[in-house]
């Protein structure tokens, strides 16, 4: 991050780790499964800033899309679907400071991504080109990226409902 | 091979029991039980006949050793089912062939109406063909098979009657007490085996005559000891009286042609082993000697009809030993062979009796004046007792003779024993006779039931009779049926056969034993006759207890039997039902704590499962790392 | 301190976490939420590797990763949605039982 110190980005580093330890320990900890997947999600965006720290934008780009945007719905829809028990379904009671606390850091990311933004996708020094990616993807990982592939496929299969079922 | 102009009869003497056993068990049992005798005694006919044939072979000269088939070889040894038809094996089946028929015979009157005839039957037979397979066994392991067949099936019969308690233990002390013996002839057969590698009877004769003698006196004293059991002879003989519990034809048929015989038998099938050792002879005959006067004695005092003979049978069989023990094996094989005949008949008369009165067995007191209403049973005790006594010419007089011709050359304290046994056998068997049959006593009850027996009872015993009367002259045939038979024996052998001829007439010896004989009838025609009320007024002190326990021999016995059942409390009681039971049910307790503990584990728990897995992967990392 | 300490730090400390959670939660959904701690943390351990040494393998490895974690995660909700449709509670107390 050429702009941005490295004392500046290991101590960002610090707070986002920190915070994705505290959101990992309640969600060890909370009984409500809606608590722990909004917990999982403050994480996985903690994750995802860890990774833009890293100097890596198009990982923290594609876990933030699929995580944030896929996975997390996924997990909500399945939660509220399936649910706990349904004693357990109505204590939704997530700490309030901690709701704050996510709210405050999500605030302060976007701020931050806000203003150092555009910055931030270019400035930081990255010897890994996203082509070289590309290349090492589809030629020396073609066979495992095309497995990976297909078991994607075969996952979105699992969710259409067999006859019996419905 | 087995010649084959003997081959039919051999064939017929297993062949014809057997079937008959197995058609009287799986057929007549169940369609018709009275007919069970039927098979039977058409298969003693055979086997008298087939026997009486082997009789005449032996008696020309020949004779056979021949295995027959193997039986549970092992490696290179195994026990080989033979035949051996030789001189004592002749003799003694014929007369066993003979005297046992005629008791099935008599069985079949007896029997009649018994709820469990053909049982009775069957395990009769079986009694009979246990005793065929040891008198012609040629292995010593084989003959230890039919050895043990025949203290079964006497356990079988002494306890036919098994709803009577005194039945029941008398069957049991005679099992227990024969098993004590067999203990003795497994040993026996165990040495042979570790010594000659090899148990039969030819082969270890060919051993004891190369001279490889050691261990033989293990060995002779185990036979000794089991022949002492079962030919009940002091220190064992004390089952022998009350097996009388059974039915009467299986006390004739135990005392005269089956089980007793089958010790002396032993004896003299193993006499080069027996006289191979110092001084056992000796000993045997002692033990036979004192045997015989002490059990001669305690018939004299006892009043069941049965128990008399019981004990005159210990008696004679204590003759027997002796004769064996001064080396004349001829000798005691004819006295069995008399004495067959003439125990079978007094037996069968006693049952007679008992069978009038509907009992098992008959007192002295319930009799008396018997020989009006049964003058045939009566002719026929007196035609055997006088055998007994040993009255010239009966049956009786050759045997005891040459017994006491061969103690009175051995001389001694021998000789004058075996004439005080020749006067306390003429005592005792005349005074049942006296008591039962003439003059009725006022302490008798006089039964109005009496009456002669029916034919089918009353003809075997005649002929019993009859042939204890003439046995006698048999003397010559039997020793040449021994002498002649004993094949492959290495000629000239020093060990072989023992003495088998029988001596020639002495008349000092023949005076003396006669008079003896008398002297005994007379004393019992003064005890009795004379003086009819003496047979009861003697008893009561402490003679009769002294009696009555043996001279003492069944106090000792009883504190053996109370060291036994204590030892077996211990065993059975503290060691197997505490200790090893309680070890045992406590197992699977225990197993089942431990299962529960291991199963607690694997409850199919996922979360247990990841515990373990992420344990492991630990485990694994930690290794890689390092 | 160095962005390195720190990564190994917080990879380290939220696997733990995520590991935690699937072993000692007894619902499925949670323990499978563990599940994405874990990878997650493994994630940002091999992106700062891959800074650190240079190397474009360890970043495909993590867009596969990814890839897969999502696809384990469509494929675990929906059976565990299975379940809870057959009526079983999705709750390792009461799976005990495999049936073949």
């Amino acid at each position: 991050m050429g702009n941005m110190p490295p004392e500046m980005i290991v101590w960002t580093a610090v707070i986002v780790g920190v915070l994705a330890v505290a959101f990992a320990g309640v969600m060890l900890l909370h009984r409500s499964l809606y608590v722990c997947s909004v917990c999982l999600l403050a994480v996985l965006l903690q994750t995802g800033v860890l990774f833009l720290l890293c100097g890596s934008p198009l990982v923290a780009f594609l876990h933030i899309m699929i995580y944030a945007g896929a996975v997390m719905v996924l997990v909500v829809v399945a939660v509220m679907a399936a649910g706990s028990d349904g004693g357990r379904f109505s204590d939704f009671s997530f700490p309030r400071p901690l709701a704050w606390l996510g709210l405050l850091v999500a605030l302060m990311e976007l701020a931050f991504a806000l203003s150092k933004g555009p910055l931030l996708t270019t400035a930081v020094p990255s010897g890994l080109e996203p082509a070289n990616l590309g290349a090492v993807l589809f030629k020396q990982y073609a066979l495992a990226t095309e497995a990976v592939t297909l078991l994607m496929f075969l996952a979105a299969l699992a969710v259409v409902p067999d006859k019996e079922a419905a | 091979m087995i010649p084959p102009e003997v081959l039919l009869p051999v064939r017929i003497l297993f062949g014809a029991p057997v079937a008959a056993i197995l058609f009287g068990f799986f057929v007549m049992r169940r369609v018709k039980p009275e007919w069970t005798h039927l098979p039977i005694l058409a298969s003693c006919a055979a086997v008298t006949a087939s026997s009486m044939m082997l009789a005449a072979y032996v008696y020309a000269g020949k004779g056979f050793d021949q295995p027959v088939m193997h039986w549970s070889v092992s490696g290179d040894w195994g026990v080989s089912f033979g035949l051996r038809i030789d001189g004592p094996c002749a003799a003694v089946l014929a007369m066993v062939a003979f005297v046992g028929s005629l008791i099935h015979v008599y069985a079949a009157g007896y029997m009649k109406g018994d709820p469990g005839f053909s049982r009775f039957f069957l395990v009769f037979h079986l009694f009979f063909l246990a005793m065929i397979g040891l008198l012609t066994a040629n292995d010593y392991v084989q003959m230890y098979l039919f050895w043990e067949l025949v203290g079964v099936a006497s356990y079988l019969l002494i306890g036919f009657w098994y709803h009577k308690e005194t039945a029941r233990a008398a069957a049991l002390k005679a099992f227990l007490t024969n098993r004590i013996g067999d203990l003795g002839f497994l040993l026996a057969v165990l040495v042979m085996i570790s010594v000659f590698k090899t148990t039969r009877l030819q082969l270890v004769y060919f051993h004891i005559a190369a001279g490889r003698l050691e261990l033989v006196s293990l060995i002779a004293l185990g036979l000794t000891w089991a022949a002492c059991a079962k030919s009940a002879q002091w220190p064992l003989y004390f089952w022998l009286p009350d097996a009388m519990e059974g039915p009467t034809p299986t006390s004739a048929l135990m005392h005269a042609a089956t089980m007793v015989t089958a010790g002396v038998f032993l004896l003299v099938r193993s006499w080069p082993v027996i006289e191979a050792v110092e001084g056992l002879p000796h000993l045997i005959a002692w033990i036979g000697a004192l045997t015989a006067l002490g059990s001669g004695v305690i018939a004299c005092a006892k009043k069941d009809l049965k128990r008399i003979l019981a004990y005159s049978t210990v008696s004679h069989l204590g003759l027997m030993m002796l004769a064996l023990g001064v080396g004349k094996v001829g000798v005691a094989v004819f006295h069995l062979v008399v004495h067959g005949f003439f125990k079978a008949a007094l037996f069968l008369c006693a049952g007679n009796i008992a069978h009038a009165l509907h009992q098992s067995t008959a007192n002295v007191d319930e009799v008396g004046g018997l020989s009006r209403s049964m003058p045939m049973t009566h002719a026929s005790f007196l035609l055997a007792a006088c055998s007994l006594a040993g009255f010239y010419p009966l049956g009786g007089f050759f045997s005891k003779d040459a017994i006491l011709d061969a103690a009175w050359h051995h001389g001694g304290a021998l000789s004058a024993l075996s004439l005080l046994i020749a006067a306390v056998s003429g005592f005792y068997i005349f005074r049942m006779l006296f008591l039962t049959f003439f003059g009725a006593r006022p302490e008798q009850s006089r039964d109005a039931r009496f009456h002669e027996a029916e034919p089918l009872l009353s003809v075997p015993v005649l002929c019993l009779a009859l042939g204890s009367a003439l046995v006698g002259f048999a003397g010559g045939p039997v020793t040449r049926i021994l002498a002649s038979g004993w094949v492959m024996v290495p000629p000239g052998s020093p060990v072989m056969p023992g003495d088998i001829n029988l001596p020639h007439m002495n008349m000092v010896v023949a005076l003396l034993g006669t008079a003896m004989a008398c002297v005994g009838a007379a004393g019992a025609y003064c005890a009795t006759m004379v003086f009819p009320g003496w047979d009861w007024r003697w008893r009561g002190g402490r003679v009769e207890a002294l009696i009555e326990s043996d001279f003492g021999w069944k106090i000792v016995v009883g504190w053996f039997a109370a060291a036994a059942r204590s030892s077996a409390h211990v065993i059975g009681v503290l060691f197997d039902h505490k200790l090893w039971d309680g070890f045992l049910e406590s197992l699977p307790r225990a197993l089942g704590t431990g299962a529960d503990a291991i199963a607690r584990a694997a409850q199919g728990r996922l979360n247990d499962y990841l515990w373990w897995m992420a344990a492991g992967t630990a485990l694994l990392l930690g290794r890689v790392l390092r | 301190m160095n962005l390195t300490v720190a990564v190994w730090a917080t990879t380290g400390a939220v696997f733990s976490i995520g590991l935690a959670i699937v072993v000692v939660r007894r619902q499925l959904l949670a323990m499978l939420l563990g599940l994405e701690l874990m990878l997650a943390a493994v994630n940002v351990s091999l992106v700062h590797h891959a800074e650190l040494y240079r190397d474009e393998q360890a970043l495909a490895v993590v867009v596969l990763v990814i890839a897969v974690a999502a696809a384990e995660a469509v494929v675990g909700l929906s059976l565990i949605l299975r379940l809870r449709r057959a009526g079983v509670a999705a709750d390792t107390a009461q799976l005990r039982e495999l049936r073949g």
